[in-house]
């Protein structure tokens, strides 16, 4: 008996993982959402929390914010990304540690990342210090509002500088997979950097683009902790949101908290599907165009 | 291999559920209770965010319960009593009736309303507790907890009264009442704000804007009333939303927690910071954290207070061990112990004229911090707190009406 004749048993551990973690979770939470709860009495299953989240003032602002984080964060990173993998693929004096500093900070834990932005860039902030040093400002309120801000710019900054260095890990993965001779090749009949880059190297990193960007966004909208500690107090983000009714001390809120946990997962769940409906054509026509 | 394995979970769980029942419990005497929590461990939920009060229940506390009990004491740090309720409510869900996770909570207010709405604490068992003869009982501040009745189901540990701090060197006279604090507020733009509700300091800020509104507590007290509610809710929002204007940030965002308040104190970014327990302000003295010139003070209309409690979940499996601790909280001793400054500095859950001569002379001996408001002091103008659907139904107008 070999592995290959038997997949199920290699698979196994991780579905049973999936399976009994990921999935019971989910269903548990979908079985929530729909308002069905005997511990306090919940037992005729509707659509009610549904209705309530979605028709109350907060959600379409929270909702509106998630997308925005999610949307700058993932853009700005996977063009600072972009540019990083292909500055670092080429050879120059000091590429190793520059290599070395770009990816450090994969090993640094969102949060311990947000507490540092916030040591850095809030109103009394390294940045404002300096800034009050030089004799810029007198006091913290004059130093532009860069956490707690309308604009989540505190947050987009956290997850560009942890993100910024995951796109490239891949990316450069893909570059050294695909190797110099497509863009040489192109180069050699006469097409100008711009050109090689546009028309070669650029579609067939693309895939590879796409999945870590898909990644990059599942997780900026579905994260809490950073939205906790860096945004504001309105509108919150939707997970902080969920969060908040899912501490609400009436147990009777839990619904709608499960019922907004499924609507990020459903999000979630759109964003990959997207994914997979535009990346894998564009997979299929990289190889078929070799 | 299985056989064994399952063999090895039978017999751990037999041996950490052999005081789940606490119907038996409730038949014993006291010490043949302490006999039967001898080698139990008690998974202790409690809000870890001080260092202080982390050391004096992991090592001060821990260190007695090995010594005279053999019970192993295993804090479990936590963000807020919701995460604990949560996981009991899971627990229950899931049927585990007599294996939870959880054996002791430090717990309050809402969230001990939330227990007792899903039927998870474990009651009826605290006159069992040798050291609850010194508990006053007779107080309806203790016998409540946050108006819902505590009817045997959590022990009273600490008793707390809402202080604000201010830095002297800052503001030499700060306000002493909420009148002339509003009035502060909009003299100094920018220098003054709350956490946004529900945090629970926040939420307790409101409450003495709300009360302020509704000219005293006295007409608030008892069941939630809709007419009332109304009038003073409205006045309430009027008069944050007037002073939105002058908070920091001009009132557009506000913190989302008190320890994003205290860090804007300690930053010098807002002139005032305010706590249910003063002791932190000393506490954060102490740590270097705040000035030195930090002091603290009342309202001359009052400010609430309210009394903590630990609680025993309906399926903690080491019932007689959890007992032990509360009845190990309660003694005077350790309420001597923690009342100290330098190691927490709380005021006492208990009536200290009940106690031995010896605690009566180590709580006159206590000098406090001078960041740190007396308790005497504070008492002079206590308010008490409202019923949990009082603090529900402000909480949420506060977020429609204010911080939307």
């Amino acid at each position: 008996m070999t592995g290959r004749a038997n997949p199920f048993w290699l698979l196994a551990p991780a579905l049973l993982v999936l399976g009994g973690l990921f999935l019971s979770a989910l269903g548990l939470t979908l079985i929530r959402s729909f308002r069905y709860m005997p511990v306090i009495g919940l037992t005729e299953p509707d659509l009610a929390a549904y209705a309530a989240v979605l028709a109350s003032p907060g959600f379409l602002a929270s909702l509106g914010l998630s997308l925005w984080i999610a949307v700058a964060s993932t853009g700005i990173s996977a063009v600072l990304a972009l540019g990083a993998a292909l500055l670092l693929r080429q050879t120059f004096p000091g590429r190793r540690l520059i290599g070395f500093l770009v990816q450090m900070n994969l090993t640094v834990p969102h949060v311990v990342g947000a507490v540092g932005m916030a040591y850095l860039v809030s109103q009394s902030g390294v940045f404002a210090r300096l800034a009050h040093a030089a004799g810029v400002i007198d006091a913290p309120g004059q130093f532009p509002a860069l956490t707690q801000d309308p604009f989540a710019i505190g947050i987009i900054l956290l997850y560009v500088w942890k993100e910024v260095p995951f796109i490239t890990l891949i990316l450069l993965a893909n570059l050294q997979s695909i190797g110099a001779d497509h863009e040489a090749t192109a180069r050699s009949l006469g097409a100008s950097p711009w050109q090689a880059f546009r028309h070669v190297t650029l579609p067939m990193l693309r895939p590879g683009l796409l999945a870590a960007s898909a990644l990059v966004f599942a997780f900026a909208f579905g994260a809490y902790e950073i939205p906790l500690l860096l945004g504001a107090s309105t509108p919150k983000a939707l997970p902080v949101l969920a969060w908040q009714s899912y501490t609400n001390v009436d147990l009777a809120a839990r619904p709608e908290a499960a019922a907004m946990a499924v609507i990020i997962a459903l999000i979630g769940l759109a964003t990959l599907l997207a994914y997979a409906h535009f990346a894998q054509p564009m997979a299929d026509r990289g190889r078929d165009a070799r | 291999m299985l056989r064994s394995l399952a063999a090895l979970l039978l017999m751990s769980t037999a041996a950490l559920a052999d005081t789940a029942d606490g119907e038996a419990l409730k038949a014993m005497t006291w010490d043949q209770i302490v006999e039967e929590a001898r080698g139990g461990t008690v998974n202790w939920f409690m809000w870890g965010g001080a260092d202080t009060i982390n050391r004096y229940v992991s090592d001060h506390v821990g260190g007695v319960l090995k010594r005279d009990y053999d019970i192993t004491l295993n804090r479990v740090g936590i963000a807020d009593a919701a995460d604990v309720v949560n996981m009991v409510l899971t627990e229950k869900e899931a049927g585990v009736a007599d294996a939870g996770a959880v054996d002791l909570i430090w717990i309050n207010g809402e969230n001990f309303r939330s227990m007792k709405q899903a039927d998870l604490a474990f009651c009826g068992y605290t006159d069992l507790l040798p050291n609850n003869a010194l508990v006053n009982w007779d107080n309806p501040a203790i016998a409540n907890d946050f108006g819902v009745p505590v009817d045997g189901c959590e022990v009273p540990w600490n008793t707390v009264q809402f202080a604000f701090a201010h830095d002297s060197a800052v503001v030499t006279e700060p306000p002493r009442d909420m009148g002339a604090l509003l009035a502060w507020i909009k003299a100094n733009p920018g220098q003054f704000t709350y956490p946004a509700p529900p945090d629970f300091t926040g939420s307790v800020f409101v409450r003495h804007v709300f009360y302020h509104a509704a000219g005293g507590a006295d007409a608030l007290l008892g069941p939630f009333d809709q007419a009332k509610f109304d009038a003073a809710a409205a006045k309430t929002w009027a008069i944050l939303n007037e002073i939105e204007p002058f908070l920091w940030r001009e009132g557009q965002t506000y913190p989302n927690t008190i320890a994003q308040l205290n860090e804007l104190f300690a930053n010098g970014e807002v002139a005032f910071t305010f706590n249910y327990d003063p002791s932190q302000f000393g506490l954060a003295v102490q740590a270097g954290t705040y000035p030195e010139t930090t002091r603290s003070f009342g309202m001359t209309d009052g400010t609430i207070g309210n009394t903590n409690y630990t609680l025993i979940p309906f399926n903690s499996p080491n019932k007689a061990a959890a007992m032990v601790v509360q009845n190990l909280l309660l003694s005077g001793e350790e309420q001597l112990e923690k009342a100290k400054p330098e190691v927490w500095g709380a005021s006492p859950a208990i009536d200290i004229a009940r106690t031995s001569a010896e605690v009566q002379d180590g709580f006159a001996a206590i000098e406090g911090h001078p960041s740190v408001v007396s308790a005497d002091e504070l008492a002079k103008a206590a308010l008490p707190e409202l019923q949990a659907d009082w603090l529900t139904a402000i909480e949420a107008g506060w977020q429609a009406q204010v911080g939307n």
